[in-house]
């Protein structure tokens, strides 16, 4: 005699997720099956105006949108660097209420290839320099303000520049 | 530039995404019957999967096994749930044959919905030997129970089921 609920039997059928969060738990694998994952740093800078700054990072800075899930968070890559974009608000308040502004001294330093010309062409697209360029440890160096007035700093190493080289091949 | 990750095989995981995730998706979301759990399951499902990659023997990564997985995780799902059913008594004995509501027919989107109000050793239980199709052995090494505690389990599942399943009728 058969069991009247084998009428329940319920073959798997391929039911589409939603599209956003298939492709954020795609993204999470991805991180920890990459072996190379970990080795940048991520920085993030706080802004006013979230559109302005993913303009200026993309088309000034050459900067590639990774992510921009809502109108306060943007995610961007430049190599290794990771960068992220942040407007100030309630979830980035301290245990006092004090919210985080954007400015202040600290700042990313990218390595550009020809310090004089990536200039000119900066200040040919209207961007904003806080500084002349200055010589630095090994480097010649410029500081350049992004639309929420936080400094990023380009460089041009000289002969006497240090970085530690990464072990490459397998 | 190079920015985009393409699946090699040194990212079996992610080679198998593509194809697995509606199935697994589609397992869950008919069996918890919620869009929001059955999307952590399924990312639990995968990041197990993530897991069991990297140790030293791996296991051979197929949709099967993913389903495998994503069956614990609802088990273990509804055991961390706990009690769904407001104030409802498992009863023993004493409802068998009588007045049997699905000897003419069974509805099962009805079934499904009583399902729903059941404690959740008694809906997993139901689900994995009914909705999955499973043999009672297989069933019981989910429930990590004995086949014999297991089978009773069933008994008392079906006529919570049953009563349940009349209680809808009714209104």
């Amino acid at each position: 005699m058969s069991d009247p609920l084998d009428h329940l039997r319920l073959p798997v059928i391929p039911i589409e997720p939603r599209p956003d969060f298939a492709a954020a738990l795609l993204r999470r694998i991805q991180q920890l099956e990459d072996p190379a994952a970990g080795r940048g740093a991520t920085v993030r800078y706080f802004v006013d105006d979230l559109d302005a700054a993913v303009d200026y990072y993309r088309e000034v800075l050459g900067f590639e949108q990774e992510l921009r899930p809502s109108p306060v968070f943007a995610m961007l890559y430049r190599g290794d660097l990771r960068l992220l974009l942040s407007v100030p608000g309630e979830p980035h308040a301290m245990p006092d209420g004090t919210l985080p502004e954007p400015g202040g001294w600290n700042r990313i330093s990218l390595n550009v290839p020809d310090l004089d010309a990536t200039v000119a062409d900066l200040r040919g697209r209207g961007a904003r320099f806080r500084n002349e360029i200055t010589v630095g440890v090994g480097v010649r160096q410029v500081l350049v303000l992004d639309p929420a007035g936080n400094l990023v700093e380009l460089f041009e190493p000289l002969a006497a520049y240090h970085e530690r080289q990464r072990p490459t091949g397998p | 530039m190079s920015g985009r990750h393409e699946p090699t095989p040194d990212d079996p995981v992610v080679a198998i995404y593509r194809r697995a995730l509606p199935q697994v998706y589609g397992y869950l979301l008919p069996r918890c019957g919620s869009a929001a759990v059955a999307e952590d399951l399924s990312a639990e499902t995968f990041m197990a999967a993530v897991a069991a990659n990297s140790r030293e023997d791996p296991p051979e990564l197929s949709v099967a096994w993913l389903i495998g997985v994503a069956r614990h995780k609802l088990v273990d799902h509804w055991r961390r749930v706990g009690r769904e059913a407001r104030g409802f008594a498992v009863s023993g004995a004493g409802d068998d044959g009588v007045d049997d509501p699905w000897a003419d027919h069974l509805d099962a989107e009805a079934a499904y919905a009583a399902l729903a109000r059941l404690s959740p050793y008694q809906r997993a239980a139901l689900t994995l030997r009914y909705l999955d199709g499973l043999p009672v052995g297989e069933v019981a090494s989910f429930l990590g129970r004995s086949v014999h505690a297991t089978e009773t389990l069933l008994v008392r599942a079906k006529a919570a089921l049953r009563r349940v399943y009349q209680e809808g009728e009714g209104s």
